[in-house]
């Protein structure tokens, strides 16, 4: 229900606009990238379709993941940050798990739609 | 309109004639602008066939590509840019259609059999394969188990593994190269499309049954094969080794040795009956002195023929038990070489009969057709005909002779201390 109105709002270039200046603080505020974290390493990886998409990343990905989080981990435990220098830079904090989240959940609502598909003879 | 005609080079498509089953005359190929062969064959079944043959076989590995082939043929029919595995398979379902793939020495071949009203859908799926597949790594970590296993059970079958050997002492690269990929030959998808990728471009051919040729040149038009580029790169021409044998020991009570000659493509098959290992009569060995010496000495004999493009290998496996097999072998080479290797008129005769017979019988298959088509399309020398039999058989005892007392190879499973040596045989 909500999720409709979340991707319309997303897609307003107005909205868009609106947000953009205020972004980087935004996403510096909340503090992961001090951590040396990218956004995709935070996402709820016990759901069976980021488990998926996680066991698609090639070897050297998923070693920096682990290591990013091991690194995290031990960080938060020491209630330490890392130095300025080595926070997670604004273009080292692409998407390299979400496209390939998407296309597990394409690939799932495919196959839900064979499942349950009628098929019409022409 | 205009756009359609000029994709297709005017003489190929001018010469197209209503087809009857005639074994002998060649399908006319026509060739899309941008290289690719077209050949058809209309049928009166229901039931059309479409291949995609993507001439990349074994042959064409190199050091660096070794085993690509193999997993190319893995690799088709599973994701695309435009559509999933999933909705390719789905979809055939379906349609009741099958799906095969196939890997040769010189070919990879992608085959769809389905009812002719399906034909257009299919050569849209064949062209996403061609110009879209993903070839993406967990699908080529879920392949390289299947490879796996097919190369295991491939080196675990002694026959598979004494013809791959002939071919491997015969050829040594090239046509020698291993159907097979080696555990980790290969270590990513990327790598096999960079192996498709040269073959793509200049060297595939489209063969259908149960569709005309026009229409199928209309359909390849139309779909996204036009956006395949043209430039087709040379095979490395085969050569023939003689005097050499691979070895490979087996503490088996059974022992496996193949025997292999040097033959021109298009006689190859009536060599192999020309040497008439084959039983053709039930409780009989017909008249072949190697049926005869195999059923009273009590092993087996088999002739194999292989025609490829520009080289062919004809030949026979022995199978014995331990013990026997070098008795055995030595005895056949004798035969071959008094016999086989000077044939009289009733033996000739007898060849090329039963070689008509199983060329008609062959071209009969929908298999059969395929293949004549392939070669067809792609322009090869080894097209089987009945018309190319009668041609061999004209010079049957000369090729015989040139034949069968040239220096041969050899391959053997079995215990080394048994098993002969290729040059021990006399020829």
């Amino acid at each position: 229900m909500l999720e409709p109105i979340a991707r319309a709002v997303q897609k307003n270039t107005a909205f868009r606009a609106l947000c953009r200046p205020f972004a980087n603080t935004w996403v510096n505020l909340s503090g992961y990238r001090r951590l040396g974290l990218r956004y995709d390493d935070l996402l709820r990886e016990e759901m069976p379709i980021i488990q998926e998409a996680i066991a698609r990343l090639n070897r050297d990905e998923t070693d920096a993941r682990v290591y990013r989080q091991k690194r995290a981990f031990q960080l938060s435990l020491s209630h330490q940050e890392l130095p300025r220098s080595a926070w997670t830079k604004p273009e080292d904090d692409y998407k390299y798990l979400q496209p390939l989240i998407e296309d597990v959940r394409l690939e799932q609502a495919e196959r839900d739609a064979f499942n349950s598909m009628t098929v019409v003879r022409k | 309109m205009i756009c359609r005609a000029r994709m297709f080079k005017a003489k190929s498509l001018a010469k197209l004639a209503p087809l009857t089953r005639a074994y002998a005359s060649l399908a006319p190929v026509a060739t899309t602008a941008n290289g690719i062969k077209i050949a058809a064959l209309d049928t009166e079944s229901p039931l059309a066939s479409l291949s995609l043959v993507i001439n990349a076989g074994s042959r064409f590995e190199t050091a660096d590509t070794a085993g690509s082939a193999h997993y190319l043929k893995a690799f088709g029919f599973r994701n695309t840019q435009t559509r999933t595995g999933f909705r390719t398979v789905r979809e055939a379902e379906l349609n009741g259609a099958t799906l095969t793939a196939e890997a040769t020495r010189e070919n990879i071949t992608y085959t769809i059999r389905c009812f002719k009203d399906a034909v257009p859908y299919f050569v849209d799926v064949l062209a996403d394969i061609a110009t879209a597949t993903k070839f993406t790594e967990h699908e080529f970590r879920e392949i390289n188990k299947l490879v796996e296993f097919e190369s295991l059970r491939a080196r675990s079958d002694p026959v598979t593994r004494v013809i791959e050997g002939v071919h491997q002492a015969a050829f040594r690269s090239g046509l020698g190269n291993s159907l097979f990929a080696l555990p980790s030959a290969v270590a990513t998808g990327d790598a096999v499309r960079q192996y498709a990728q040269n073959a793509l471009s200049g060297r595939i051919a489209i063969v259908g049954t149960g569709v005309s040729a026009q229409a199928l040149s209309e359909l390849v038009g139309q779909s996204q094969f036009s956006v395949l580029s043209s430039q087709p790169l040379p095979t490395p021409q085969a050569k023939f080794t003689g005097g050499t044998q691979q070895i490979y020991e087996a503490a088996s009570p059974l022992s496996y040795y193949a025997l292999a000659f040097a033959a021109e493509p298009q006689a190859a098959s009536v060599l192999a009956h020309l040497l008439g290992a084959q039983k053709r009569m039930k409780w009989s060995t017909g008249a072949s002195p190697l049926a005869k010496l195999a059923a009273t000495e009590g092993f087996n004999v088999e002739a194999f023929s292989y025609a490829y493009s520009d080289a062919g290998l004809v030949g026979v496996l022995v199978s014995a038990p331990t013990g026997q097999i070098k008795d055995a072998v030595e005895k056949v080479a004798k035969s071959i070489q008094s016999h086989v290797a000077k044939p009289g008129n009733e033996a000739a005769e007898r060849a090329v009969a039963a070689a008509k017979v199983d060329i008609a019988g062959e071209l009969a298959t929908l298999r059969g057709t395929q293949t004549m088509l392939t070669q067809a399309a792609l322009g090869q020398k080894n097209v089987v005909t009945l018309e190319s039999v009668d041609q061999a058989a004209e010079k049957l005892s000369e090729a015989a002779s040139k034949t069968f007392q040239s220096k041969p190879v050899a391959a053997s499973v079995g215990l080394s201390q048994t098993t002969p040596y290729v040059d021990t045989l006399g020829f």
